[in-house]
């Protein structure tokens, strides 16, 4: 039986660097140019409502997943919600330690069928708790880019 | 279906965090081993089915083609298919569809991962598998959106951290009889709970760990499985379903996408009580609390009710219903699409009592593996039988 056969060759190695030489440049799509214009230019936050099903989608999409119909309009929400589940992330992408321990949250968003945004959510660890209310923060307009960032984060309403 | 499908073969090469071998060296390592396990070379396989996750892992575009001469699929019927860690499971399915449909009658089925080429860690190229608009620029890391799933699930059920642990005790210890190993050892609960939180609730040893290494099996359709062996295990049901990849607005306290694979796989197999039915299972456990909040998904136990049964020693290896004897992802290592194909080939041993060290008691005649990947949201599960 082959599983039998142990293979342990697992000596020091060389090795030799490599890279992939690509960058993006990423369009934002039919429903998050809108989404992020409306945040960029009036501090507006867009879901988009199925015609057919009347789900609710944030943030705001072009199709509906469930009947694959199109969804022309938007509305506002408040932006308001509730926290789902979060982290409290110690580490970051390349495995260093983080200086602050970041707080990142799942709100399921206000007016939306139980539509959740991931962010960072601005609160001591203690604090924090499934269920507690929260808002976003907004950058000043001067300095929003129609970035996630836009958003900063959201706090405890 | 055309004709019935049955694992004749298995090969699986040690699990290491760095492996000297390339992608394909590997591959052809677990490919020879399944190959010689049943006595059969490569001209007696018809078509060949590889599995194997992000290309980004190697830095090599398309990497079924680089993988392919390591499969043994030049000058052959080959496919490549991927669905994230769900691939190692997916795999068999694939090579089941050759197979059931009459299209041919052997298949070798390979996965192969060489994750430590990434530098300096995998976390780099997982990130491109979030929307890249709304979730990239947060610098997600998939430690934190398991770590939400965890934190959801354990909060829904108030289910306590100290419980969860145990299936890094038990998998880790179970992993030691296990021959490709790469974390086998014996650790208490309060070793998982003291190590380095990674992302609360996700300590170090919650989390399996990057692997390098490749598995493959041999099918066979009815008439020539009986031809190569007097012990063939048939894949009796197969299921796969993928959930909406707005992973955020998801139920995460439970895996409805796991459910529909799982009853798509039992109603083929013909399994109306699969927590009687089912005797031994081998549950994706990449963080410990999958393998629980997977045991729930796969009916096999109720809702927030799997991790009563770990404390109860009902999933030990000599417990009424043992999941991951192999010491699964956890103990055994976790090379992303060759470890359901692990896990398929533990529950193909343990039905032909050739498991060793690992043998379950009371000569199981069913049981099923599972994988779970892509963002969080696909399950691919496959039922065997004696
Ligand atoms: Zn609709």
């Amino acid at each position: 039986m082959g599983l039998t056969e142990r293979i342990e060759r697992n000596v020091d190695l060389s090795y030799f660097e490599g890279r992939i030489p690509v960058n993006y440049l990423y369009t934002y799509g039919l429903g998050f140019e809108k989404f992020f214009r409306a945040l960029k230019e009036e501090g507006k936050l867009l879901a988009s409502k199925c015609p057919r099903c009347g789900t609710t989608y944030f943030p705001c999409r072009v199709f509906c997943e469930q009947c694959f119909c199109e969804i022309e309009g938007t509305l506002g929400v408040s932006g308001e919600g509730t926290l789902y589940s979060y982290s409290v992330c110690h580490l970051n992408m390349d495995g260093s330690p983080k200086k602050t321990p970041e707080v990142v949250g799942l709100i399921e968003m206000d007016g939306t069928d139980g539509a959740k945004f991931v962010h960072l959510i601005d609160a001591q660890p203690e604090e924090i708790q499934i269920g507690m209310r929260l808002k976003p923060v907004l950058k000043p307009k001067k300095e929003r880019n129609g970035d996630i960032f836009d958003i900063k984060g959201f706090k405890k309403a | 279906m055309g004709q019935k499908v049955a694992i004749v073969g298995a090969g699986i090469t040690k699990f290491v965090r760095r492996a000297q071998e390339t992608g394909k060296e590997l591959a052809w390592q677990a490919a020879k081993m399944a190959l010689d396990s049943c006595e059969l070379t490569l001209d007696d396989i018809e078509s060949v089915s590889c599995g194997t996750a992000p290309d980004a892992f190697d830095g090599v575009h398309e990497k079924g083609e680089y993988l392919s001469d390591g499969c043994g699929g030049w000058r052959k019927p080959y496919m490549r298919q991927f669905v994230g860690g769900g691939t190692g499971v997916f795999a068999p399915i694939h090579g089941w569809l050759h197979v059931a449909s009459g299209m041919f009658d052997t298949c070798l089925v390979v996965c192969a991962e060489k994750m430590s080429s990434c530098h300096p860690h995998p976390q780099g190229a997982f990130k491109t598998i979030f929307d890249h608009t709304t979730e990239q620029p947060l610098d997600p890391t998939l430690v934190w959106i398991f770590a939400m799933e965890y934190n959801r699930y354990m909060t829904t059920y108030g289910i306590d951290k100290r419980d969860i642990a145990l299936v890094s005790v038990k998998n880790k210890k179970n992993a030691m009889d296990h021959p490709a190993a790469q974390l086998p050892m014996e650790i208490t609960v309060d070793d998982v709970l003291n190590s380095e939180v990674l992302a609360w609730p996700v300590n170090r040893l919650d989390i399996s760990p990057t692997s390098d290494g490749a598995a493959a099996i041999v099918l066979a359709g009815e008439h020539a499985a009986k031809r190569i062996t007097d012990k063939p295990v048939w894949i009796e049901g197969v299921g796969w379903n993928l959930d909406s990849a707005y992973w955020a607005s998801r139920d995460l306290a439970y895996p409805r996408y796991v459910e529909k694979a799982a009853r798509m796989a039992y109603d083929m197999a013909g399994i109306r009580e699969p927590k009687k039915e089912i005797e031994i299972a081998e549950p994706y456990d990449p963080f410990t609390y999958k393998e629980l909040h997977h045991m729930e998904g796969l009916l096999l136990a109720d809702r927030g009710e799997a991790p009563q049964l770990l404390v109860d020693g009902v999933t030990q290896r000599d417990g009424a219903r043992p999941m991951c004897p192999s010491g699964g992802a956890l103990g055994v290592g976790n090379p992303i699409a060759a470890t359901g194909l692990m896990k398929t080939i533990e529950i193909f041993l343990q039905l032909r009592g050739e498991a060793g060290k690992r043998q379950v008691p009371g000569s199981p005649r069913c049981g099923l593996a599972q994988a779970w990947g892509d963002l969080m949201q696909v399950g691919t599960v496959v039922v065997l039988k004696r």
